[in-house]
């Protein structure tokens, strides 16, 4: 289906050429969503439809690993391996325990 | 394995509802068939948990970019390349004389 | 940090927009996962390496051996894998590789419209810019001018050849060599091989003017 992610030959601006560091959450992202990959826990392919589900206008505003953590918390509560109360639970404890912001 | 190179091909028109990895852009679109790439599952079926089994031809399929933009900016040489999977190609139309 | 209110009614939509919102998720599901044996630390910390240790300079070299060694070469193109182990670079797994070599009459550029599908295996993360949404919507419409951007302006005559990675296979660019050469050897010809060339943005760079 044609959606937000479809984008050969829509309309753009020029290239942003800056590069961001890659930080330690990020590739966390990657290596988790690779590794259930691996495990055959969930596929690139739920994990392409995962993203595209995001609505619009999410898709377009989050970054590249923002949208693989949206897709891997979609997929992982979907197919029941965790809820979305416990990671809301579990988030809330590391911020306390950490003092993350 | 319908198509094999040098074969000219038609992109089925219509959208799909769910999950596909055939851009917009090139649906309905007459190419050639470059190279056939391999047999691959269904990422349709894969996208929603299905095994996406049989697998089917993934072919190479080049486009003249005179023939996808309107007004392209550039020679009538250049081309653009999509890996297509089998199921939504068609044998293009013959000339009508 | 933006002020602006991006709350569409759902409370959370604030939150998500907060500055680590997506990092503590992450870092909840691993903790998560981890206790309920799903994954170990140990599996996460090993991909960890794995993706760290892909980059450029995998295919500078795999370029690089191309440019001496014409059987080499045609193994690139027809077997990536195989001559990619032959270098030791372990590009093993179910994604399909396919080197696209650049003539003198035709110039290759890569893109992923759909998602920014990238040969990962091989040269690791892409850059930024691959993945934005403008190099997604205009790669494919007006490559020459994409190009442009990096530099790049094609001698007359070429035809630019854009593929769009949309299914099994990912795509890499065997760039022309640069005149001027054929004196070096593979590291140094290597160190020509910018990663910006493999994707076909611009060109590999040229040797430095002796003298």
């Amino acid at each position: 289906m044609t959606g937000v992610h479809d984008l050969g030959g829509s309309p753009g601006g020029p290239i942003d050429k800056s590069q961001h560091e890659v930080e330690d959450w990020e590739r966390l992202a990657d290596a988790v969503t690779i590794v259930l990959d691996k495990k055959g826990l969930k596929t690139t392919d739920e994990h392409r439809r995962a993203q595209e589900s995001l609505p619009p206008e999410v898709y377009r505003e989050l970054s590249y690993y923002e949208r693989w953590v949206a897709a891997t918390e979609l997929l992982l509560v979907e197919k029941g391996v965790l809820t979305r109360e416990e990671i809301d639970a579990k988030a809330e404890e590391l911020e306390e325990s950490w003092g993350e912001r | 394995m319908r198509f094999k190179p040098g074969d000219r091909v038609r992109v089925h028109a219509e959208a799909k509802p769910g999950h596909v990895r055939t851009p917009g852009y090139v649906r309905g679109k007459e190419g050639r068939v470059e190279a056939v790439l391999g047999e691959f599952r269904n990422p349709e079926s894969l996208a929603y948990g299905d095994p996406g089994l049989p697998e089917r031809p993934l072919y190479k399929v080049s486009f003249r970019q005179e023939d996808l933009w309107e007004g392209y900016p550039g020679p009538p040489d250049d081309t653009l390349s999509v890996d297509i999977y089998e199921h939504w190609l068609e044998p293009a139309r013959e000339e009508t004389p | 940090m933006s002020d602006n209110d991006h709350d569409n009614g759902h409370g959370h939509a604030h939150e998500e927009h907060e500055a680590g919102y997506y990092a503590r998720r992450i870092r909840a599901m691993e903790e998560l996962l981890i206790e309920k044996g799903v994954l170990t630390e140990e599996e996460v910390r090993r991909q960890i390496e794995y993706m760290e240790a892909r980059s450029r300079a995998n295919g500078a070299r795999l370029v690089a051996r191309a440019w001496v060694d014409p059987e080499f070469k045609a193994r690139l193109l027809s077997d990536t894998k195989a001559a990619a182990m032959v270098l030791g670079i372990d590009a093993s797994g179910p994604v399909e590789f396919v080197v696209v070599e650049n003539t003198p009459q035709a110039h290759n550029l890569i893109v992923c419209t759909l998602c920014s599908c990238y040969p990962r295996a091989i040269l690791g993360r892409p850059p930024d810019w691959y993945k934005s949404l403008n190099y997604r919507s205009r790669a494919v419409r007006e490559p020459r001018a994409v190009m442009r951007e990096f530099g790049f302006e094609p001698p007359d005559g070429v035809e630019i050849m854009v593929h769009d990675s949309t299914a099994d296979v990912r795509y890499m660019v065997l760039p022309m060599r640069p005149p001027g050469t054929e004196d070096m050897g593979e590291e140094e010809l290597a160190e020509l091989v910018t990663r910006d060339s493999l994707i076909g943005v611009s060109p590999p760079r040229e040797p430095a003017r002796v003298g």
